[in-house]
């Protein structure tokens, strides 16, 4: 699958996962962004136009899900995934968000690379 | 006084006179003394009676006096005394029959119990007569088995308390010691009689005991000490005591009661008490630690995906991978640490010196994702590099923990939470600020107590400070808190520091 030029939002105020997801992605052509708070997030998505954005659950500002709908506002269009270590897969959080189309899917951090390149072809699909 | 009489009355006349107000003098006491008197002559006729057995025998005397013994006396008091028969006895041997109790119960009439003697009556080298003395002990009886019961009424209460108690003289000599101390010290009353109290006393609490025997003797007041008694099988148990003197009509210490309640139950029942709430607070970290430790995993995972996926690694990438996952591991050990020294109080040294300064960052590290999800900031300002107490460092963690999570919990939209660790020569000061609703001032005096909480249910235990304020007091410490409703609190923990062994 072809992502070479897609516009994608990292955000995590843990650099190193941001580090690991951006070099995850630029292998396969994506353009990444980098946010380590909800608000640098928020703002980044009023100037571009994202094809996907890869949310932390828990950032020090705002919670993840929060972000979703304010960056869904701006965005209506935009793929969310979220990518943290404070939920699991079949917690109800998670069921509900992906059930009412709040994201588009959930990837329990440590994730396997596949796992991400999935939740960027399943949106771009 | 017979001899005296004789030598002071040298005139017949006078020595009538003398003798006519002995006489009546004798006369009279005979007539006033609480007991029976009869004199019974050797025919065992009754030649004279007192006005005490005329009223108890209810007779006149007309109906006594020259009368036989057997008409006088009731048959009951005949055939139980086997009078007539001992009182030949008595005029025989001359030999008095010393005294005799006696159940009387005549029908209609409560019981009584006599206590009479049979005394010969000798006149000029002959015997005369028999002096029959009753006295009616029905009173003095009833009332010693009053106190006799009530005697062992007492007796039984000091047996059968589960406490223990025991009384010394004032040397600390064991007088008397319950079935409680048999029990707990293993000892029995026989072996712990007589011996010194500090003999059952753990070596190191042996001088605080002194002292407070002391200071019972200076201040006339009870004194409260806990402190270990030390078994038959050289075993420690630790005893809270009351020690109160015993004191004399005369308000002189004659001795001390020691009431002694086994504290080793109560003290596992706190520990489980303390490990629960441990175990509480944890789960409330637990989603924000498992967000901490699978972090640096995930670096660690990716790093190593790298390493493995690709084929043109340059040796500066494929170092940068191995430094992450290094640090990766080691991050997430480190939490892993915190966590174990938090949740396994080591049970073999349970005090040992404890570095405060270190202690807080590590509890600190542990809240560091709580903070981040509630959005709070947490400042520590420390004025030295180390602060050491002696304590249990699990326990003292639990301590800060619980602050900690109150202080979140009193500030949902965020803010500051400030820690400050100072000493003095005697004390290390921990001060925990928060920037949240505050203390209603009338609650102020309710936060300590077990179960007490704003929470809603499930929210909180309501044990949290009330476990915290019970450690810190084992730790001879106290917790006081400041609170302005709308501003925030501060807890101010204070634990006396050790003191630096001089070399």
């Amino acid at each position: 699958m072809n992502n070479t030029g897609k516009l994608i939002l990292i955000v995590d105020d843990e650099p190193e996962i941001c580090w690991v997801l951006e070099r995850i992605l630029k292998k396969v052509g994506g353009i990444c962004h980098l946010a380590h708070s909800a608000e640098e997030a928020i703002s980044m998505v009023e100037c571009h136009q994202y094809h996907m954005a890869f949310l932390d659950a828990k950032l020090p500002d705002l919670d993840g899900f929060e972000l979703a709908r304010c960056l869904r506002k701006s965005n209506p269009d935009l793929n969310i995934a979220m990518v943290s270590g404070y939920y699991y897969k079949a917690d109800q959080t998670i069921l509900m968000a992906i059930q009412t189309g709040l994201i588009s899917s959930f990837i329990a951090k440590p994730f396997i690379h596949e796992e991400i390149l999935n939740a960027l072809n399943h949106c771009l699909r | 006084m017979k001899d005296a009489f004789i030598k002071t009355a040298p005139s017949e006349l006078l020595k009538n006179d003398v003798s006519n107000r002995y006489e009546q003098l004798y006369t009279m006491l005979l007539e006033a003394i609480p007991f029976s008197v009869l004199l019974i002559s050797n025919k065992l006729r009754i030649i004279s009676a007192n006005r005490n057995f005329l009223e108890k025998s209810q007779k006149p005397l007309s109906a006594t006096i020259g009368h036989r013994l057997d008409e006088v006396l009731p048959l009951v008091i005949l055939e139980q005394m086997d009078i007539a028969r001992r009182v030949m006895q008595v005029i025989e041997t001359n030999k008095p029959l010393e005294g005799e109790r006696m159940t009387y119960r005549a029908p209609g009439v409560p019981f009584r119990i006599y206590y009479y003697s049979l005394i010969p009556f000798f006149w000029r080298g002959q015997i005369e007569g028999v002096i029959l003395l009753m006295n009616d002990v029905t009173e003095q009886t009833k009332l010693s088995d009053e106190v006799r019961g009530v005697e062992r009424h007492l007796a039984s209460i000091v047996s059968s308390a589960s406490d223990l108690m025991l009384s010394m003289d004032g040397t600390g000599n064991i007088l008397t010691w319950n079935s409680a101390a048999e029990m707990i010290s293993g000892y029995t009353s026989k072996e712990a009689l007589g011996r010194n109290f500090l003999m059952f006393i753990a070596d190191e609490d042996r001088s605080d005991i002194e002292e407070i025997f002391a200071l019972i003797e200076r201040h006339k007041s009870a004194q409260i000490k806990e402190c270990s008694l030390r078994t038959s099988q050289f075993i420690s148990i630790l005893i809270s005591w009351v020690f109160s003197p015993l004191m004399d009509s005369s308000s002189r210490i004659i001795g001390i009661v020691a009431v002694g309640r086994n504290l080793t139950e109560r003290r596992e029942f706190e520990r489980e008490l303390i490990k629960s709430q441990r175990l509480a607070a944890m789960g409330i970290l637990a989603g924000g630690i498992a967000h901490e430790i699978r972090n640096p995993l995930a670096i660690c995972s990716s790093a190593v995906q790298f390493l493995l996926d690709e084929d043109d690694i340059t040796p500066e990438f494929r170092r940068e991978c191995s430094e992450k996952i290094l640090r990766g591991i080691q991050r997430a050990s480190a939490i892993i640490e915190s966590l174990l020294r938090y949740s396994y109080p080591s049970e073999k040294d349970r005090t040992a010196n404890v570095d405060l300064v270190d202690m807080i960052k590590r509890t600190m590290d542990l809240m560091v994702q709580q903070n981040t999800i509630q959005k709070i900031e947490t400042k520590l300002s420390i004025a030295m590099d180390r602060v050491i107490v002696q304590g249990e460092a699990t326990l003292l963690m639990q301590v800060f923990m619980n602050l900690f999570l109150n202080a979140i919990k009193a500030m949902p939209d965020g803010g500051l939470i400030e820690v400050g660790i100072s000493q003095d020569k005697a004390n290390a000061y921990i001060s925990v600020s928060d920037t949240g609703y505050g203390i209603v001032e009338q609650n102020i005096n309710k936060i300590f107590d077990p179960f007490y909480t704003t929470s809603s249910v499930g929210k909180g235990t309501g044990l949290g400070l009330s476990i915290s304020y019970s450690i810190v007091q084992q730790h001879g410490g106290e917790i006081s808190v400041k609170s302005t409703v709308g501003k925030g609190s501060t807890f101010t923990v204070t634990i006396p520091i050790l003191q630096p062994v001089s070399k």
